[in-house]
């Protein structure tokens, strides 16, 4: 009996510390990147250019970039340039993919609306998920800096925010509002531009 | 041939402003008023108003003839001086006039020298609907026709018939038709109060203090006791309320022209800028247009931005959702100097009994912009 017994914790003990072997090994993928040769207190105004949206919802593109602009402004470390600058921008240049500019059209824009550089994102998801009788609303964003001179990508970030959560499985209930969900993408987004 | 044409072009020009001069001293007298703006009253007595056909954006049906009638006959009653219909219908057909939401310069000028009315009263209509309980909701503003087209009182009500139901539901109104009298009751009230020499507080200009923005950012600090222009242009709508972005930019017009230090510049005046330029805005005006409309209105401050939503609900169950960022652009800087963006609803921190919720989007954006255009002057 007690040889059973000592036996089954050797099993578990070396489980154990395979488990924290495997575990030791694996690598977080990171969420963000900064150029290591860029002086990013050079840059003093952006042009934050429509977002791609590859959610459901249509106008998600438009809602984040708004939020998003509009938090950026508010941090006072980056000028934004008006959205309706940044139209005029795209239609001077002609760009016919604003979305996901070239390095070309990104030089010819930011010369246009004086930007040092420019921002893209693509809005991943944007809504509601479902895990049987619980949901909540969800937001997945990645954005890029382009900068204007070297026409290269200096900053890039992702985040998702909002899901189902472990109180959400047990108690239930709808989640966040989209707006609070998306307010909490943006911040995350601007504190690894920031910081 | 050349300098003799330019000398009569130049005398052409002097004659010109001497003249224009000369009307604006000859049969107004100003002095400011509530609005930050100059009230011309004619020195002989009370001001002659003509009033504009109610003008409908609601998107649906309602009963306009009634409203005017019922608008008309309140101001009547509170003694205001308004030109008969007939002539006013008389104007609007000669000149020709098709959109009746706003005043620009040519049309005020129309009805100074062909009506002899020191002001024009406009009245759009931003909701209706007779399901229970009814809903309404109205912007309201007097323009004065001289060139300059200054709005001298701008105002406006959202209300539901279970606004305040009261004990046992009694204070609950079912009848639009009774809905919209207390709206046009309650705005006759306000110019009658603006007009007289007078004008005590408005008890019902009242904001909730959660509905502040949730963000705003400001690098201009407003000069006290310099006097800034502003020209509001439409916002940007991107709900799916029809005109949504021109009742925000009423709003922001009314929210700011309380402000002693701001003269907003009518928004018919700026439609017409806006058309006369061919200025089309696909997202938010562009620094190049911008910088037309400032030349052209002798604007220090253009005020813009984009609506995400503008929800009214149907029936007796839900709550209004309001969604905007705004921006206002200054002249010399060319720069986006205050920003703000606000979502919330009617409902946001209303725990018991519906107390403190709004029921229209009206409501609702009017107390968001309060709070965003005191953040602004602040």
């Amino acid at each position: 009996m007690m040889r059973i017994c000592k036996k089954s914790t050797i099993r578990t003990a070396v489980l154990l510390a395979l488990i924290m072997t495997l575990a030791g090994c694996a690598t977080s993928v990171p969420d963000r990147y900064h150029d290591a040769n860029m002086d990013f207190s050079i840059l003093k105004s952006v042009a934050v250019m429509p977002f791609l949206n590859l959610s459901g919802q249509q106008l998600a593109g438009e809602r984040v970039r708004n939020t998003f602009m509009s938090s950026l402004l508010a941090t006072g470390v980056l000028y934004v340039i008006p959205a309706g600058e940044v139209a005029r921008g795209i239609d001077r240049a002609g760009l016919t993919n604003p979305t996901a500019p070239s390095s070309e059209d990104v030089a010819k824009l930011a010369a246009i609306v004086k930007a040092d550089a420019v921002i893209t994102g693509v809005v991943k998801e944007y809504g509601n998920v479902r895990s049987g009788n619980t949901i909540a609303n969800i937001i997945s964003v990645d954005m890029q800096m382009i900068e204007k001179e070297s026409r290269k990508v200096v900053w890039s970030a992702s985040t998702t925010q909002g899901g189902i959560g472990m109180w959400d499985r047990l108690m239930g209930g709808g989640g966040q509002p989209m707006n609070d969900v998306t307010r909490a993408a943006v911040d995350d987004i601007i504190n690894k531009l920031i910081r | 041939m050349t300098s003799s044409t330019s000398l009569y072009v130049r005398i052409r020009h002097l004659l010109s402003i001497v003249l224009l001069c000369a009307y604006g001293c000859s049969s107004t007298a100003t002095f400011p008023d509530a609005t930050g703006g100059d009230r011309p009253i004619k020195e002989s007595g009370t001001p002659a108003i003509a009033i504009l056909p109610v003008v409908n954006f609601s998107n649906t049906p309602a009963p306009l003839d009634s409203i005017d009638r019922q608008w008309r006959q309140g101001l009547k009653k509170r003694g205001l001086n308004l030109l008969d219909a007939d002539i006013v219908e008389r104007v609007i057909t000669r000149n020709r006039i098709r959109y009746t939401g706003g005043l620009d310069p040519v049309t005020a000028q129309a009805f100074k020298t062909q009506a002899d009315a020191d002001a024009v009263l406009v009245m759009v209509l931003e909701l209706y609907s007779d399901v229970q309980p009814p809903k309404i909701a109205l912007n309201a503003r007097l323009v004065s026709t001289s060139p300059q087209t200054r709005i001298l009182w701008i105002d406006g009500i959202g209300l539901a018939g279970d606004d305040a139901p009261g004990l046992l539901d009694l204070g609950l109104i079912e009848d639009p038709a009774r809905l919209a009298a207390k709206a046009l009751d309650d705005l006759a009230d306000s110019l009658a109060r603006h007009l007289s020499p007078d004008p005590g507080p408005d008890a019902r200009q009242s904001v909730r203090r959660n509905f502040r923005p949730q963000m705003s950012f400001q690098s201009l600090e407003l000069v006290p006791g310099k006097t800034y222009r502003v020209a509001v242009v439409p916002f940007f709508n991107l709900s799916e309320r029809k005109r949504a972005g021109d009742f925000m930019a009423l709003l922001f017009a009314r929210a700011l022209s309380v402000h002693d230090n701001i003269t907003i510049i009518e928004p018919g005046t700026v439609r017409q800028q806006l058309l006369d330029l061919r200025i089309i805005m696909p997202s938010g005006i562009s620094l190049a247009n911008a910088d037309l409309v400032f030349h052209r209105l002798n604007a220090d401050l253009i005020l813009n931005g984009e609506v995400l939503d503008y929800q009214d609900y149907r029936g007796a169950s839900g709550s209004p959702k309001v969604d905007f960022s705004a921006q206002l652009i200054e002249k010399n800087s060319r720069e986006v100097v205050w920003t703000a963006k606000s979502y919330k609803r009617g409902d946001d921190g209303v725990y018991f009994f519906d107390w403190g919720k709004a029921h229209t989007a009206h409501e609702l954006a009017r107390q968001m912009v309060a709070l965003a255009v005191e953040d602004m002057i602040e």
